[in-house]
């Protein structure tokens, strides 16, 4: 089978898997409790004038009408109008979704870099005090419970110290400050990320220094690190360019996939520092039932995520040409 | 393998991760110094984000606080008496019984954008109401059969019948633009569904009489009003109150937990937050000496309903000694831990406008809980209900009651008390299984069954099946209609607003007569009446009513006004001065 049938039918594949996803998500929104209008009603408003608010936001059809417009304005690019927010869909997402990939792909990378350099030397000094203390530290950051992380970092330098700013992005008044220049607006923003930044930073640094760690001891055994050794190469040159370059493979193809996912932002983060991002934004579209907000932002983190594995699939199966599933 | 050469280049990633963390670490403090003390810009923090400033659209609590400092009615409530006060409007409304007729003069305003506010503007805006059916406000206009501008500053508003509910509620809606909304609203009824064109238009300045002028609104950060410098009300004198504004303008900003925010106003960053501080918070904020706590009523309602479409809820007797029970007292000071008022009747008793005084009472304080089990037992005891062994014993001692019969002398079946769940309201759903612990101390079956909020709806109001329940409303009107919506026999449907089924020809005839008496002492005699009877009848046991208790900042700013339903009101807004 040639590569290029092996990628058309993983794309089979993939649409196939993306309409279950479809229409899962349509069933579950509507078979979860809670009525979108039931919010908007107040004890003034008649039964007739209730039921028009329903006319008007298209819920009086029948669910199979409802469906079959679901899927064609997917089709067409359309997402519909937010139920609160009366705005295009597609236009709060991009709204939101750049606020997100900042936060979520600067921590990852970051966390990548620092998890492959750390991981590196708690490998070459297997057994030390300093592999140990590496290797104890990440597991607790990586496993302590987030929100609590972050309401301590929050407490501790935006609240005692006052060093960092408690939430949000910006501050309006910075902002609304006529003199304010580009620069200083940026900075604005750098400063108000360094607190969900260290705390993203803090919870996943962990993962990568430990496959990190681990991918590093498996390629030290090679027998082209003990060629390079013999080579009289010194231990950093063995270490930085022969070991770690090979190691870090399997840590980059994590991120890789983890910058997939992080478009979804994270609900926990997003909401405890504010931060205007996708995750707040399907938390809140989940608990006041707007349908089409919810079911737009899911299925753009479905879209993502399966593509994303696609690409490394194809990726893997032209790297090595042994690989067809 | 080329790929993995070039794949990660690590010596030089190193130092750029240090450079990034340095230049945050050093644009952090500049960026804090180079902050400008806007000297008289209030900030305030909000829980949430406004969802739209769409006049049609914003009816979430978030949108409403920033739109109505936009967009003004005619009447406006003053903060003693909640009397209508002429806002927009220059005097009080003139009656022709003849014509059935409200002539109202306006006063000379103008628009944010420097035209004149006109009588065009009035019609216009009922006009949209009505052609579009809006669903927030078109109960206050179909009785409403024409409004003719008799001038520029003159409307004439004329009536189909005779509504109580014009003054209050009618007269006190918000009035929009007719240049800014006029292409809209043609635009819109254009499109096959009007209403929802109507309220899906984004608005980005809009246009108002208000105070305050939206001047930028950063997404997901804040809301930056200024002064309207076309604000007829400044330096008039409104309701013995002299209006400013005095400030420069309101920064609001978007906290999403209460938790930011109360540090917030702790470290001085914003001035007020304005939304109702949880009992656990207040104790803290109680020690700081720049803080200061007001606390208002609400005009809110938490209650008890029976089905009195079954027995044996349908009977009075029962209904009444349930009310005996149910210790309100103890609820107010257990539930919401003090913070709250006991509620006597369905109009809270911050309402003084309308709250009847004298209504037959049930929760005296001093009741002990001995004295309600016997005073419910006569009552039942009296009403035909027996048990197979009864609360009290024949010495007069309280024991174990046990098989509690009904009139028929059938057993009575086990029934349910439905609450929202305790993360939707802890309050409610408490109540109720306190409620169930009281019941079953006479021997009545009860349990609490807490159930998600929208199918509790579906169950009380859609299907009407039900044995009790423990709903409530966060934020009634201020007009007392809703006395008819909740009890008028004609409202006893699926969907209908008189959950209960609660049916009395005399009621509805008084509900009926206070619905078209126009003069306001005339109708107040009405709906104490009605209150009164509901009290009598209690198809609704009202319980609580919990305080609203908000905080602000008092070294930059002094002057809050405070009324029914917190300090975040207009003439807050008109009369605070910088310090």
């Amino acid at each position: 089978m040639d590569l290029r049938n092996f990628v058309f039918r993983r794309l089979i594949q993939v649409a196939v898997i993306f309409f279950i996803i479809q229409t899962s998500l349509f069933l579950l929104f509507r078979l979860a409790p809670g009525d979108p209008v039931e919010r908007m009603v107040d004890p003034t408003m008649t039964p007739e004038d209730a039921q028009r608010l329903v006319e008007v936001l298209g819920l009086d059809q029948p669910l199979w009408t409802q469906y079959w417009v679901y899927l064609k304005n997917f089709f067409l690019g359309e997402f519909g109008t937010s139920f609160h927010y009366g705005q295009p869909v597609v236009e709060i997402i991009w709204e939101k979704l750049p606020n997100t990939i900042l936060l979520f792909t600067t921590s990852t990378i970051l966390a990548a870099l620092a998890g492959i350099a750390l991981g590196k030397i708690a490998a070459w000094r297997k057994g030390t005090r300093t592999d140990t203390v590496l290797t104890i530290g990440s597991l607790v950051t990586h496993t302590v419970f987030l929100p609590w992380l972050a309401l301590l970092l929050i407490w501790v330098f935006g609240y005692r110290l006052g060093w960092f700013p408690i939430n949000g992005m910006i501050s309006a008044d910075v902002w609304l400050d006529p003199s304010a220049g580009f620069c200083t607006k940026a900075a604005d923003v750098g400063y108000h990320l360094v607190l969900p930044l260290a705390t993203l930073f803090l919870v996943s640094f962990g993962s990568s220094l430990l496959v990190m760690r681990s991918s590093m001891l498996d390629t030290l055994k090679e027998d082209y690190i003990l060629t390079a050794r013999a080579k009289g190469l010194t231990d950093k040159a063995v270490r930085n360019h022969h070991a770690a370059r090979n190691a870090a493979l399997p840590v980059v193809t994590g991120v890789g996939l983890s910058l997939a996912f992080s478009i979804n932002g994270g609900a926990l983060t997003e909401t405890v520092f504010t931060w205007p991002g996708i995750g707040r934004e399907l938390v809140f579209a989940v608990s006041h039932s707007d349908y089409p907000l919810a079911q737009a932002a899911f299925l753009l983190i479905a879209i993502v995520v399966l593509l994303s594995n696609v690409v490394v699939d194809i990726l893997y199966a032209y790297l090595d040409p042994r690989i067809r599933y | 393998m080329p790929f993995i050469k070039h794949a990660f280049p690590l010596k030089t990633a190193s130092p750029l991760l240090m450079a990034a963390l340095v230049v945050f670490l050093l644009t952090g403090p500049v960026a804090g110094i180079s902050r400008v003390q806007a000297a008289d810009h209030i900030k305030i923090g909000l829980l949430e984000e406004p969802k739209t400033l769409n006049y049609w659209l914003g009816s979430d609590t978030w949108s409403k606080k920033v739109l109505d400092l936009i967009y003004y009615p005619l009447y406006i409530h003053e903060p003693e008496k909640l009397e209508l006060t002429p806002w927009l409007a220059e005097s009080a409304p003139v009656f022709d019984e003849e014509t059935l007729s409200y002539t109202v003069k306006l006063r000379e305003a103008k628009w944010s954008d420097g035209t004149p506010f006109t009588a065009e503007d009035v019609a216009f805006t009922v006009n949209s109401i009505k052609g579009f059916k809006d669903s927030r406000r078109y109960d206050r206009w179909r009785f409403v059969k024409e409004v003719e501008v008799v001038d520029d500053r003159t409307v004439r508003f004329h009536l189909e019948r005779p509504m109580a509910v014009f003054l209050k509620r009618s007269l006190t809606t918000r009035i929009i633009q007719k240049k800014q909304w006029l292409p809209i609203v043609e635009e819109a009824g254009k499109t096959d569904n009007p209403l929802a064109a109507l309220r899906n238009h984004q608005i980005r300045e809009p246009v108002g009489t208000g105070p305050f002028v939206l001047k930028e609104w950063k997404r997901g950060a804040y809301v930056f009003m200024e002064t309207n410098e076309h604000f007829f009300g400044k330096g008039l004198e409104i309701a013995g109150r002299k209006l400013g504004p005095y400030i420069d303008g309101i920064i609001f900003r978007v906290f999403g937990t209460s938790d930011a925010a109360i540090m917030a106003i702790n470290k001085g960053d914003i001035d007020m937050f304005w939304w109702r501080i949880q009992p656990g918070y207040i104790e803290e904020l109680e020690g700081e000496a720049k803080i200061k706590l007001y606390t208002s009523e609400r005009s809110a309602l938490y209650y008890l309903g029976f089905n009195v479409r079954k027995a044996p809820f349908d009977n009075p007797a029962f209904r009444r000694a349930v009310s005996y029970l149910i210790d309100r007292n103890f609820l107010m000071l257990r539930v919401l831990q003090g913070y709250g008022t006991m509620m006597t009747s369905i109009v809270p008793p911050g309402n003084i406008c309308w709250h009847c005084p004298d209504v037959p009472e049930y929760a005296d304080k001093v009741l002990l809980r001995g004295e309600r089990i016997r005073k419910a037992y006569e009552i039942l005891k009296e009403a035909g209900f027996s048990w197979n062994t009864p609360p009290v014993n024949e010495k007069g001692e309280l024991v174990k009651a046990k098989g509690f019969r009904l009139p028929d002398g059938s057993p009575m079946q086990d029934f349910y008390i439905l609450t929202p769940p305790a993360d939707y309201d802890p309050a409610r759903s408490m109540a109720g299984i306190m409620i169930q612990e009281w019941l079953r101390e006479v021997g009545l079956p009860a349990s609490a069954r807490p159930m998600a909020f929208g199918s509790l709806l579906d169950q009380v109001k859609g299907r009407h099946d039900f044995d009790m329940f423990v709903l409530g409303y966060g934020s009634l009107s201020l007009d007392p209609d809703y006395l008819r919506m909740f009890f008028h026999s004609e409202n006893d449907k699926s969907g209908g607003w008189n959950m209960s089924g609660y049916s009395n020809p005399r009621y509805d005839e008084l509900a009926d007569e206070s619905a078209r008496t126009m003069d306001q002492d005339e109708r107040r005699k009405l709906i104490y009446e009605m209150q009164r009877i509901i009290m009598q009848d209690v198809p609704y046991i009202p319980l609580y009513n919990p305080h609203l208790i908000e905080a602000v900042r008092t070294d930059r700013f002094e002057g809050w006004v405070p009324m029914l339903e917190g300090i975040g009101n207009t003439w807050s807004f008109c009369t605070l001065k910088p310090k």
